[in-house]
């Protein structure tokens, strides 16, 4: 099978505040897929149902097993971090380790040891007295450890230094991406990684908005300053967002091919931090 | 069962007690310094030659009898520890599935391959079988420290310490009597024991209120709706007598579970049990 | 029934409880329990504690106030 996640509307309430609006989702094995959403958009509920860890209505399959029913069997194929502090924080370091060897049938001690030996992380304090950054170099030093199939991260570096930040993305990406594993990672600081990801994914009130391999934006998306007597031309061909750059006008086009368009100006592919404000202000207007 | 899960299963354990150890081990070791520190206390406001006159005669009293047949004699000793036990149990069981969930690490626990069954027995496991084991240990170690005590003041007054060593041999005895005792109690308890748990799976705040009252109001409702009282007549014939929580003699252990009572409490148990298992996948 | 059941907290705490209750009052009949040992028919709660002496006198005054 081609895709770890396969979701089919998937529908959560939480009393009358709808969280997921009929979410479909499809994540190709071995990609490394960016859920992008503002806070509240749904993102933390759709990868806690991905995990089981959280009951939504509609199809759900990930790793070939429905989270809601097998949790702790499909727990063994995938690992979960969510923005810090979800270490229990009265644990000792090495007692994290201990548990995590004792219940993960999957995990590498001497693999964790190794990599916590490259951090100022003493082995015999408790989680608390531990700075947020170190406490996610432990989680993702423990997580790496694990052979797993897919990686579901929960806005990884929310709260963290720029120093933290990027050491996490690099140790990701050298340690734990071999392009068989899949990673997800949520976020709304959608700069940070741009270029790690291979599938985009934007969500906004518990819908999709976009949902998009990278390769393909460039076929999609267009991004045009516009030269100022070329204005109407271009509100002709339904931007579906416009902007002020430089004293001239930015547009953003879906769907419109490039030929067309080269004659209103110069033309690029839009940052993914750009069409994303495209695709929020979109929904908002229409 | 294959032995990862046996190892997957010491590990969940292992946890409980990290977590909980002023429960587990604190509070034992904290009533056994004060009845040591209270006894020597009052000891000292003794004459001494009364106090060995005293010893003489527990001498004599324990010579030569069964260690087994004097073990009840400590069983009243242990009674602050069962006291103890019972107050860390109601604790421990409410917070147990509600704690993580508060702070988060429910996210940490749930993310690892441990199904809720598995949890939710490891914390049942946790406090009916681990929990009392230390504290079998720590009156041990109280036993020990006051034997030594005794040994100098046999000594000091040419008291013969032959039956003093019988009497230590039957608070060895008691030992497996109060673990024994305890196990037991936990069956004919597993009722209360479903009911914290599954409210402390539950309660998205002030699990023991919601415990106590829902208990009360289960009990109102089915007088209005069949007319009847058997819940509370059902709870209160189970906890009206003390004598339900101790066991002096070992012959009474099969009598003590293997009864319609037991046993049926132990259904009502696994029916409450049951749902706080299924309760755990709410864990938002 | 299985997923009505599941589909939140409250309606598996429900479904637990009349769970329990069921079985219990089964019991109770079955066995022969007593069914009741508390009345709650008099306002002042008569917990059939009639063997306490200040309890019945007051019982009595309230009752001559009624009978009055």
């Amino acid at each position: 099978m081609s895709n770890i996640v396969e979701a089919k509307s998937l529908t959560k309430n939480y009393g009358s505040f709808t969280a997921l609006d009929g979410v479909d989702l499809t994540i190709p094995r071995g990609s490394i897929s960016g859920l992008i959403g503002p806070n509240g958009a749904g993102k933390t509920t759709t990868l806690k149902a991905l995990i089981g860890l959280c009951d939504v209505d509609g199809d759900l399959s990930v790793a070939g097993r429905d989270p809601r029913i097998a949790r702790h069997k499909l727990m063994e194929d995938v690992c979960f971090i969510a923005d810090v502090g979800i270490l229990p924080k009265w644990l000792k370091v090495s007692h994290v380790i201990d548990y995590v060897e004792a219940v993960h049938p999957r995990f590498d001690r001497k693999k964790a040891e190794k990599s916590l030996s490259t951090t100022d992380i003493p082995a015999n304090k408790r989680i608390k007295d531990l700075s947020k950054g170190m406490v996610t170099q432990l989680h993702l030093a423990l997580v790496m450890a694990i052979e797993v199939q897919l990686l579901v991260l929960d806005e990884p570096t929310l709260g963290l230094d720029i120093i933290y930040r990027k050491e996490f993305y690099d140790r990701l990406l050298n340690d734990f991406y071999d392009g068989n594993r899949t990673i997800i990672i949520s976020t709304h600081q959608v700069e940070e990684i741009e270029t790690l990801l291979s599938h985009l994914v934007f969500i906004n009130k518990g819908k999709i908005v976009l949902d998009s391999l990278m390769s393909d934006l460039p076929d999609i998306y267009t991004e045009v300053l516009v030269d100022t007597d070329k204005v109407a031309q271009a509100d002709a061909l339904q931007p579906i967002y416009v902007r002020e750059l430089l004293g001239k006008k930015s547009y953003t086009f879906e769907s419109v091919s490039r030929e067309q368009l080269k004659i209103l100006g110069e033309l690029h592919t839009p940052s993914v931090a750009d069409l994303f404000v495209a695709k929020l202000k979109e929904e908002k207007h229409g | 069962m294959d032995k990862f899960a046996l190892l997957q299963f010491y590990g969940l354990l292992k946890r409980e007690v990290l977590e909980h150890r002023n429960l587990f081990i604190g509070a034992p070791a904290v009533v056994a310094l004060l009845i040591l520190v209270a006894t020597i206390w009052v000891a000292t406001q003794i004459d001494q030659s009364q106090l060995a006159e005293g010893l003489r005669y527990v001498s004599v009293l324990f010579d030569g009898l069964s260690p087994f047949d004097m073990a009840p004699f400590f069983m009243l000793l242990a009674v602050p520890f069962y006291l103890t036990l019972y107050v860390c149990s109601v604790i421990y069981l409410i917070n147990t599935l509600y704690q993580d969930r508060k702070e988060m690490s429910v996210l940490f626990w749930q993310s690892m391959p441990v199904s809720n069954l598995q949890t939710v027995l490891s914390k049942i496991v946790a406090i009916v079988v681990v929990a009392p084991i230390f504290y079998v240990l720590i009156i041990f170690a109280m036993y020990l420290v006051a034997m030594v005590w005794l040994t100098i003041l046999g000594i000091s007054n040419d008291v013969d310490l032959v039956g003093i060593g019988y009497m230590f041999l039957a608070a060895i005895a008691s030992l497996v009597l109060i673990y024994i005792s305890a196990l037991v109690t936990s069956l004919w308890l597993l009722p209360s024991v479903g009911w914290l748990l599954l409210f402390s799976a539950f309660a998205k705040k002030t699990p023991l209120l919601w415990a106590g009252g829902v208990f009360i109001l289960v009990g109102f409702l089915e007088d209005f709706i069949f007319g009847t009282q058997y819940l509370a007549n059902w709870v209160a014939s189970r906890t009206s007598d003390p004598n339900q929580y101790l066991i002096f003699e070992f012959q009474s252990v099969f009598e003590r579970v293997f009864n319609y009572d037991t046993l049926f409490g132990i259904v009502v148990g696994a029916i409450l049990i049951a749902g706080a298992v299924f309760m755990r996948r709410f864990t938002d | 029934m299985k997923d009505l059941i599941l589909r939140n907290r409250y309606t598996l705490l429900l479904a637990t409880l009349i769970v329990y209750m069921g079985v219990l009052v089964a019991e109770g009949m079955i066995t022969g329990r007593e069914a009741r040992v508390i009345e709650f028919e008099n306002p002042y709660f008569d917990f059939n504690m009639n063997e306490f002496e200040g309890f019945r006198d007051r019982r009595n005054v309230n009752e001559d106030v009624r009978t009055s």
